[in-house]
């Protein structure tokens, strides 16, 4: 079963220790080399909170669940500032190939939610291996030229 | 079938790093060098609210592509000052500019105006052509041989450029094979 970005934006964090709701998914960072979740941004603005993959329990269709508040962290350097400022969404994103031609918008991920591994980007009507995004930055996520 | 643009669409254009998805400038001007038939570099402005001008250029064996809608590079360290890259496009010597120049064929006909370089997208800077003033009037797009003769004011080019001028961009790129297998290999 895989989930997708735009799904599990919104949802919400809950610690498995209190019980408590820590924050909602506002953002989902990815690691480019290793086409995989690194880390998903909890809460907005100032607040934001910074919960790295390894750090959570489970992905369920209803939370995300971690062992207790300790599992998130506030922004530690300049990646995870931009990361916590939503500068990094992927969602939304200019796409273009690696000769300079747009390819719209990224419009949705998906991936596995047991391993964080990217299994596909969704490009409007298109669907694109995760094997053929080559960077993803601020201005753009880059495709490789035979995807299209 | 090429797909080609001219400098003037290439000015602006941000300059994006394939592996960080980050666009670290904007070109500024193409830097041609008409004797050798292409894109020797581009200059550059800052990317943002405090855009200005950039000291740093990017030479065209660090271009990845010239695309339609940006230039990509592979990182930032594709970008450097002057006086660390080729001396033609660190200083590029005056006197190079073709805008304005007449174009003449070998037997004496003028054909135009040079108004800006095509640019052959995808390629790292290869020039196929020129946008003209043309003599008949209005806008015409010529090919260019991989060699010709330029002099400061006037461009010399084979008879059958007649032949080639194109009313437009797509008619160029479609051109352009068929102009260069008729004057052989140069």
């Amino acid at each position: 079963m895989s989930d997708s970005f735009t799904a599990v934006s919104g949802r919400k964090v809950v610690s498995q220790k209190s019980a408590e709701e820590l924050g909602d998914v506002a953002h989902i960072v990815i690691d480019v080399k290793r086409r995989k979740v690194a880390s998903l941004i909890v809460g907005k603005g100032r607040k934001a909170l910074v919960l790295d993959w390894d750090q959570v329990s489970g992905l369920g269709p209803d939370a995300v669940m971690v062992a207790d508040e300790s599992a998130l962290h506030a922004p530690r350097d300049d990646h995870e500032n931009a990361a916590a400022d939503g500068k990094l969404e992927l969602i939304g994103k200019r796409a273009l190939n690696d000769v300079g031609n747009d390819l719209g918008e990224l419009s949705d991920v998906r991936f596995d939610p047991k391993t964080g591994i990217i299994e596909s980007l969704v490009l409007g009507e298109r669907e694109e291996a995760a094997a053929s995004l080559l960077g993803a930055g601020s201005y753009a996520a880059i495709f490789q030229t035979s995807a299209q | 079938m090429r797909m080609l643009a001219t400098g003037s669409a290439i000015r602006g254009l941000p300059v994006v790093t394939i592996g960080g998805g980050e666009d670290v400038a904007e070109v500024r001007d193409v830097i041609y060098d008409p004797q050798a038939g292409r894109v020797l570099g581009l200059t550059l402005n800052k990317r943002g609210f405090l855009a200005g001008r950039s000291r740093e250029v990017l030479p065209a064996e660090q271009i990845h592509a010239i695309g339609q809608d940006a230039v990509m590079v592979q990182d930032e360290g594709s970008l450097i000052l002057p006086h660390d890259a080729p001396a033609d496009v660190g200083e590029p010597p005056s006197g190079r500019d073709v805008t304005g120049d007449e174009v003449l064929t070998e037997q004496g006909t003028s054909l135009g105006k040079v108004r800006d370089v095509v640019v052959l997208l995808g390629s790292n800077g290869e020039v196929v052509g020129y946008e003209i003033d043309a003599a008949s009037g209005g806008t015409g797009y010529i090919p260019l041989p991989t060699q010709l003769a330029v002099s400061g004011s006037t461009l010399i080019v084979p008879e059958a450029t007649k032949d080639f001028v194109e009313k437009d961009l797509v008619g160029l790129g479609a051109a352009v094979d068929d102009f260069r297998s008729r004057l052989g290999p140069s």
